[in-house]
């Protein structure tokens, strides 16, 4: 078993094959050695972690990217932006959410989490206007309109057509 | 609750480089120099968030240039500072390591070194996975843009080793490499040295080296170039010296035994503590200062060996020259002169002081001495040179000329074939002992072992036919199996053609039996004066190489009932084949009712006609029997002296023969059919006769198909194909293809074509 300190200093206790998806938890598991000492996840709070080891929970016992792996994974991660039904419901969580289990996923390197948050946002800007996408994630535009029309110039290529 | 998060206090994720910094250092320090003393998991956390934040943070340390419209880059990432920082501690790091390493001489030398290694690499390896972050993003992202320089952690922890102790360690006279170098001349001195320590410092050249492009890809080239290139010459200046200094006092058995257990040495060295790929420099190299250089002297010692069968020192001799290029050759040719001689010699000793018993040899005698020679050196080649491809030839070269060549044969081709199927007649004839101890077939096995190297294959043929129609004939073949399963190895040897004639005259064998019992039994039918018990072989005369008596032959009244009989019998059967009779080759059984005791006289049809006389007559004149018999005097005279030497005649008058009314015997069957001495002495003539004559008619056949294929040729290639077709049954003499030649211009199978000297052109 081992024991997890959040920011807001709640204690999670979960098993050890949940808690190594996090590559980084795994490493330092391996580094330093078990030991029944606490571990404080300083950049992580109660309310999302619970929302990871949701997710760990239920992947747990997949196998893990590894070193030599990475390469051709990252290419059929980058082609697709299909999510599992599963991980869909999961991620069906509020933008502020969303962004705070992206943050924990690239924090904790859990890589396949990180993916279904990108892949999430990807889908939500996916076929909208620049406009469009400033309503939905409450960006103020602060180009000027010649910063503006200079982006639109260089990438017009990606424009659907 | 609120203890357990505080316990260790880091910097907010909002501070600025100089306070992340120096909270990191702190840590990496630790984990560098005290890691024994471990790392609590909140450190490690604390550790990995401080750097993970300053590298998510968006604060601009003094990048701005970098960012702004029209940058490719995107995004700017955080970690440059962090980099700088790492390489600046690990440079401070290495540069007290090597200080202390300034005094530190040979295995203390070494013994330090592999123990900092150890502690710098697995603090190294905790270090790359705290900054996992920086290696994952702003590493990452250098490289793509293309900055090689620039490397993961880990890898950039290797690189300020190399580049801050390691070369300059190195540049004091190579104070590491020869520290190793003289451990492991220690070794080959014998002395016990630690392996372990040696393979932990070689390891570290291997890791050392650096491929730019993927630096998880091993790159050998610092363990080359500081220590597999001086080692290899190391190894070449202690082996010369040693391999000199061992020779001039020791014998060259010894050395080969030195070279060996050296040469294992340096393959366990390589799998003991070497980078494998040392392996093909290394053992190349000590083949050539071992072996090549005194490859020389080696081929000198064979001899010798061979001479004084020296197994394990040839094996050796073997193993060793096998493994250079063209190491063996010299000792091929060597070992084929030496069989060659061995052979040679085998047959010298048999015949004896200026070929004396040449004419008598007995060709037993002849073919186990051959045998010998080879069943001993073939030994050679299995135990000593593994039976390698070319020593097999080189055997099967000197066999060959052995066998061919030698004091019993002269200069005649014919001599070994001749003495070989004598030997096997031997073997296939009842009452020989070898059949009996059941080894027949082994015995028939070494026969084609020598039959393999005979040249004139024919000659072999020629005789083998002979003497099976006489074991035929005569009925005194061993078994029927027997010679079978002998035909059928030549078969296998030379090919259906070659023994075509052996098994028609297998065939004529059985259907003459059937013929017998059929003649008998339509007879028994027809006549009731069957007092003559009859039996017949009727023999193809192209199989067979019989001639029938070269005189006339009056058919002694008795037998010519039964003689007409037959020759009706077959002429119905058979109609337009043509009987002939070998009279010579006939036996008769006699049965005698002119004495008290009642004998069977076993006789030739000559020694039958000549006493089936005596029915009617008890003494007669030379001249009477001749007029009687038709048989030429000459020959009658020995047919009876045989008669009057087993006193059924007496002979006291010249040439006046008695029948002796008081012949006694021992034996009711007295065997008077004993071979007339002229008649052994003209068989050898008459076979090679034969053989010549086939010859020209081989020849003949071989260059009309080779016309009828090419439809014109030139002399000399013509000559050539010739002689290469037909070597597999003997080697054809020039003179006699061009005779040949000559014959079918002659014939008009071929002809010259017009306006060229020498170019042939076949004829359809």
């Amino acid at each position: 078993m081992v024991l997890l300190v959040t920011s807001d200093n709640e204690q999670f206790t979960t098993e050890k094959d949940i808690v190594e998806r996090s590559v980084l938890i795994k490493n330092m598991l391996e580094d330093v050695g078990e030991s029944d000492q606490p571990i404080p996840l300083p950049n992580v709070s109660s309310s999302v972690l619970k929302k990871v080891l949701e997710y760990c929970e239920h992947h747990r016992g997949e196998p893990l990217p590894t070193a030599d792996s990475e390469q051709s994974q990252d290419e059929t991660r980058k082609r697709t932006t299909d999510i599992s039904e599963w991980d869909q419901k999961f991620i069906t969580v509020d933008q502020e959410m969303l962004f705070e289990i992206i943050l924990a996923a690239n924090y904790l390197d859990i890589k396949s989490l990180l993916d279904v948050g990108c892949k999430t946002v990807a889908n939500m800007i996916k076929g909208k206007t620049p406009e469009e996408i400033r309503k939905l994630f409450n960006i103020v535009n602060d180009f000027t309109p010649e910063e503006e029309a200079q982006i639109k110039k260089e990438n017009e290529w990606a424009e659907d057509r | 609750m609120a203890a357990l998060n505080t316990a260790y206090p880091m910097p907010p994720a909002t501070a600025d480089l100089a306070t992340t910094w120096s909270f990191l250092e702190e840590g990496v320090d630790h984990i560098m120099t005290k890691l024994q003393t471990g790392v609590s998991y909140s450190k490690y956390m604390s550790l990995y968030t401080v750097a993970y934040n300053y590298c998510t943070s968006s604060k601009m340390h003094g990048n701005t240039d970098s960012l702004g419209i029209g940058n490719r880059t995107g995004a700017n990432l955080m970690g440059s500072d962090l980099y700088n920082n790492l390489i600046r501690y690990f440079v401070t790091h290495l540069k007290s390591l090597r200080e202390k390493s300034d005094s530190l001489q040979d295995e203390d030398l070494l013994r330090y070194y592999a123990a900092e290694w150890d502690r710098y690499t697995t603090g190294a390896n905790y270090i790359n996975r705290l900054f996992t972050y920086l290696n994952r993003h702003w590493v990452k992202r250098e490289r793509d843009e293309g900055r090689k320089g620039v490397y993961p952690v880990y890898t950039l922890a290797l690189v300020q080793w190399k580049n801050n102790l390691f070369i300059p360690v190195q540049q004091k006279q190579m104070k590491l490499a020869n520290a190793i170098l003289r451990l492991i001349e220690a070794q080959r001195n014998g002395d016990t040295i630690d392996q372990g320590l040696v393979k932990k410092v070689v390891d570290s050249f291997v890791s050392l080296g650096l491929d730019d492009s993927d630096p998880n890809k091993a790159c050998l080239d610092i363990y080359k170039e500081h220590f597999e290139t001086p080692f290899i010459d190391a190894t070449e200046k202690y082996y010369k010296q040693e391999s000199e200094a061992f020779l001039a006092e020791s014998s060259v058995s010894d050395y080969l035994r030195k070279a060996e257990e050296r040469l294992k040495e340096e393959e366990d060295r390589v799998e003991r503590y070497l980078n494998t790929q040392t392996r093909k420099a290394l053992i190349s190299k000590c083949e050539h200062v071992l072996i090549r250089e005194h490859s020389q002297l080696m081929w000198e010692s064979f001899q010798s060996l061979l001479d004084f069968d020296k197994d394990e020192d040839l094996q050796r001799m073997y193993a060793l020259l096998s493994r250079i290029p063209e190491g063996l050759e010299p000792l091929r040719k060597k070992f084929e002169e030496h069989v060659k001689k061995a052979g040679q010699a085998a047959v010298s000793k048999l015949v004896g002081e200026a070929g004396a018993n040449v004419d008598s040899l007995d060709p037993k005698a002849y073919v186990d001495a051959l045998l010998e020679v080879h069943r001993k050196n073939s030994e050679t080649v299995t135990r000593s040179f593994r039976g390698e491809a070319g020593f097999v030839a080189s055997l099967d070269k000197a066999c060959r000329e052995f066998v061919n060549r030698n004091a019993a044969t002269g200069t005649s081709n014919s001599k070994s074939p001749e003495l070989l199927a004598k030997h096997a007649d031997l073997l296939l004839r009842k009452n020989n002992k070898m059949a009996e101890e059941g080894d027949l077939e082994g015995a028939l096995n070494r026969v084609m072992i020598l039959f393999k190297y005979i040249e004139d294959k024919d000659v072999f043929q020629t005789f083998y036919t002979t003497k099976l129609s006489k074991r035929l004939i005569h009925g005194v073949s061993a078994s029927d199996e027997s010679e079978a399963s002998m035909i059928s190895k030549l078969k296998e040897a030379c090919g259906f053609e070659y023994t075509n004639k052996l098994q028609r005259m297998f065939t004529d064998m059985s259907l003459s039996k059937d013929l017998t019992d059929q003649f008998k039994e339509r007879m028994q039918q027809n006549h009731d004066d069957m007092d003559i018990s009859f039996s017949i072989m009727v023999l193809g005369t192209n199989f067979w190489p019989l001639n029938p008596p070269p005189h006339e032959f009056v058919i002694p009244a008795e037998i010519l009932p039964t003689y007409d009989r037959f020759q009706k019998y077959y002429q119905i059967k058979h109609s337009g084949r043509k009987l002939t009779w070998l009279w010579n080759y006939s036996k008769n059984e006699l049965r005698t009712n002119y004495l008290n005791q009642k004998y069977i006289l076993m006789t030739s049809s000559f020694q039958m006609a000549v006493l089936l006389q005596y029915n009617n007559n008890d003494t007669l004149s030379l001249d009477e029997l001749v007029a009687a018999t038709s048989i030429p005097k000459e020959l009658l005279t020995q047919v009876l002296a045989l008669l009057v030497k087993a006193k059924i005649l007496i002979n006291e008058e010249t040439d006046q023969y008695d029948l002796n009314p008081n012949f006694k015997s021992k034996k009711i069957r007295v065997n008077l059919n004993q071979p007339i001495k002229a008649e052994t002495k003209a068989e050898s003539t008459d076979v090679l006769k034969t053989v010549d004559e086939d010859r020209k008619y081989v020849i003949q056949a071989t260059i009309v198909r080779i016309m009828k294929a090419r439809k014109t040729m030139k002399h000399q290639p013509l000559i050539q194909e010739v002689i290469s077709q037909i070597s597999q049954r003997f080697a054809p003499k020039i003179p006699d293809i061009k005779k040949a030649i000559d014959t079918l211009l002659e014939k008009d199978y071929i002809e010259r074509v017009e306006g060229t000297k020498d170019t042939f052109a076949y004829v359809a």
